[in-house]
């Protein structure tokens, strides 16, 4: 996880806006590496101010400790700006990170984008 | 040094029943093997340090800690100086004073400023600073390193895959050094007034004291005492890390409490060695007049 | 669940292991296959070598012969960069905790992601958040180690371990010196971080209750050899079996070591020393 090297490859998907609405969709592995690109990218959107920013990680099939930093990290910048945050179809291996962190509580987590745009 | 994983800990076999000249032998080849063994390892801690200062400089993200270096430099240098002050002060009062009725024999009283201030730049200086710092210094990071390496830390350190040279090491010894050099100016200017002090007492012109002292103290003195200085600072800087980082795990605060005295002990030796070694090294090349 | 099938490969693997320190023998012989996401208890008396035998996998001590593979790489033979390399994939825990005086609890478990990572300074802050929660220190962070007790201290020993999200965790003696309590958190804690986390972990221990609450595999070590490796479930049947119907004396031994009874081969083996002899030698 934290072997120096290794591909760089893009775990940014896609981003959608609709309206006041940001839809980043991630893919891949979000490790000590991928996190650092992470953050630029939701810190440049929460720069927007979007009414609601919601993370797709239906694709994300590994999430360590400084990805799940980062989502903390954007979950403060949305509370400050009083605007809200969703996380979107975790894997089960990605969801009991948050579960032995104990962030179920902070972050709201839905199954499908559906029910999160809802 | 990476110690554990190259080296093996194995003990010096002793056996009981060899007759008197093979146990002298033995021990006589024991110790040889001994120095020759600690030699090699610490100059092999020496060329690690120079490794990990030389990286800190010139590979970008390699990080020297800064604040362990400053923290370091308090701890090494500063809390020195008012001891350092003290015991120089009283060498240069006592000096002029030990010197003087001979002089005044000759009625060279005057000179006793020449005398004081070339002991104080070329010799006193460096020398006494050094001392000063191998009790100083050397112990507490001897004993420091020494308690690291029996509460685990060490061991700690290396599992998390940093090198404890790099990281407790390096900031040490260029502290040591550092603080060696500025310490042996304080040390300089100090004794030189402790002479100025006896000087007025026993009633020399405070303006000949000076002229005096002036003119014995020339560049080349001053510049080689420093170079001293630092030579100084690294051999106690380095004895005290090798020492500190040999106490084995085992040994307790049994092995802190003897690499303390070790690292004083030796390295006054070896700054007397070196002092030796330099005056000869400055006379042979003429650099003092 | 750990991963027991033929096709993986196991994470840790020590052949033929052999160590002597002087004329001492500590191991003679190990072999060990430790699989992906299990707990591996590793047991045993005293100077048994279990110790030695942890500092062989972690690299800290090269064999006299042997081989020692950490994700399949002959470790023995690696250069310091290379070991160290490795060194980022595992965490360790040691006895005492193994704490930087010098530094304080926030910055002990930030120490290897400032050293090891590129991450921003803010996101390692919210790290050592979560990780010194995960060990119940999140309100001691700023404290210096000089002022934590003995379990607080492994427990912040254990959030630098877990600091870079290690593949495998080493705990060296966990439950050593913490009252019942604490104790059992840790055991909680290694169990939650093997399995929810798939870390793979290894345990040396001497305490028989945190060993059977913890383990998936249990390996006894005695004098340098292994006396047996088996699933938990076996040896909790060796310790329950009555001591009659055990027909080998490395069974019985076992079971002795496992119930931590004063009498049995264990105790046989000290007391017969030449005592009488030695007692009455004029």
């Amino acid at each position: 996880m934290a072997d120096a090297g290794g591909n760089i490859q893009n775990i940014i998907k896609d981003i959608t806006r609709e309206g006041d609405v940001v839809i980043v969709k991630l893919t891949g592995e979000i490790d000590m590496h991928s996190s650092t690109e992470l953050r630029g990218c939701l810190l440049e959107i929460t720069q927007e101010r979007p009414r609601l920013l919601v993370i797709n990680m239906e694709e994300v099939l590994f999430l360590d400790s400084s990805g799940l930093a980062v989502f903390v990290e954007t979950m403060q910048q949305s509370r400050t700006q009083g605007r809200q945050l969703k996380l979107v179809g975790l894997h089960p291996r990605v969801r009991s990170i948050f579960e032995i962190s104990r962030l179920m509580d902070i972050f709201q987590i839905y199954d499908t984008q559906e029910e999160a745009l809802a | 040094m990476g110690k554990s994983r190259s080296g093996t800990d194995e003990p010096f076999e002793t056996s009981g029943y060899l007759h008197v000249l093979a146990l002298l032998g033995g021990t006589a080849m024991g110790i040889s093997r001994r120095v020759l063994a600690t030699l090699g390892s610490i100059s092999l801690l020496l060329s690690e340090t120079f490794g990990g200062i030389l990286c800190g400089v010139f590979v970008p993200g390699v990080r020297l800690g800064r604040e362990a270096l400053l923290t370091q430099m308090v701890r090494v240098g500063i809390k020195a100086i008012p001891i350092v002050i003290m015991i120089q002060l009283a060498i240069g009062m006592i000096l002029p004073l030990q010197m003087f009725p001979k002089l005044d024999e000759f009625g060279q009283a005057e000179q006793i400023a020449t005398i004081n201030g070339i002991a104080a730049f070329r010799e006193l200086g460096p020398l006494m600073t050094a001392v000063i710092l191998s009790g100083f210094a050397g112990a507490s990071i001897a004993a420091e390193l020494g308690t690291m390496v029996v509460a685990e830390e060490i061991e700690a350190l290396e599992a998390l895959a940093l090198n404890p040279v790099r990281f407790l090491v390096v900031p040490r010894l260029l502290a040591t050094i550092v603080m060696m050099v500025l310490l042996t100016v304080i040390a300089d200017v100090v004794m030189v007034l402790g002479g100025f002090l006896t000087s007025l007492r026993l009633g020399i012109d405070a303006d000949v004291f000076y002229l005096l002292s002036r003119e014995a103290v020339d560049l080349m003195g001053f510049g080689t005492g420093l170079i001293k200085a630092g030579v100084f600072g690294l051999l106690v800087g380095l004895i005290a890390c090798y020492l500190g980082l040999a106490v084995k795990p085992w040994q307790g605060s049994d092995g802190v409490g003897k690499a303390t005295t070790h690292t004083v002990v030796y390295s006054i030796v070896a700054i007397i060695g070196a002092d030796a070694i330099f005056t000869v090294i400055f006379y042979s090349y003429g650099l003092f007049k | 669940m750990p991963d027991y099938t033929n096709t993986s490969e196991p994470v840790i693997q020590v052949r033929s292991v052999i160590k002597s320190f002087g004329d001492q023998r500590v191991l003679d012989g190990i072999d060990l296959d430790v699989m992906p996401g299990e707990i591996m208890v590793v047991m045993g008396g005293s100077g048994c070598g279990k110790s030695t035998l942890l500092r062989h996998m972690i690299g800290s001590i090269v064999p006299d012969s042997g081989s020692v593979k950490l994700f399949g790489r002959e470790i023995t033979t690696l250069s310091e960069q290379e070991m160290n390399e490795i060194r980022k994939k595992f965490g360790i825990l040691f006895q005492s905790g193994a704490l930087i005086n010098s530094l304080t609890v926030g910055e002990n478990v930030a120490l290897p992601l400032r050293e090891h990572t590129h991450l921003d300074e803010k996101t390692i802050e919210i790290m050592i958040k979560i990780k010194l929660e995960l060990v119940s220190l999140r309100i001691h962070a700023d404290k210096m180690p000089a002022q934590l007790s003995g379990g607080m201290k492994k427990r912040a020993g254990l959030a630098r371990a877990i600091a870079l999200d290690p593949q495998i965790l080493f705990y060296d003696e966990p439950s050593a010196g913490l009252d019942p309590v604490t104790s059992a958190q840790i055991d909680q804690l290694i169990i939650d971080l093997t399995r929810k986390l798939h870390v793979t972990s290894v345990v040396v221990t001497h305490e028989m209750d945190s060993a059977f609450s913890i383990a998936d595999r249990m390996c006894m070590l005695d004098k340098g050899k292994v006396l047996k490796i088996g699933m938990r479930q076996e040896f909790e049947t060796l310790r329950d079996t009555p001591a009659e119907n055990l027909t080998s004396d490395q069974d019985k031994l076992i079971r002795q070591f496992l119930r931590g009874d004063a009498d049995g081969p264990l105790s046989r083996r000290k007391a017969d020393s030449d005592y009488e002899e030695d007692l009455l030698r004029v």
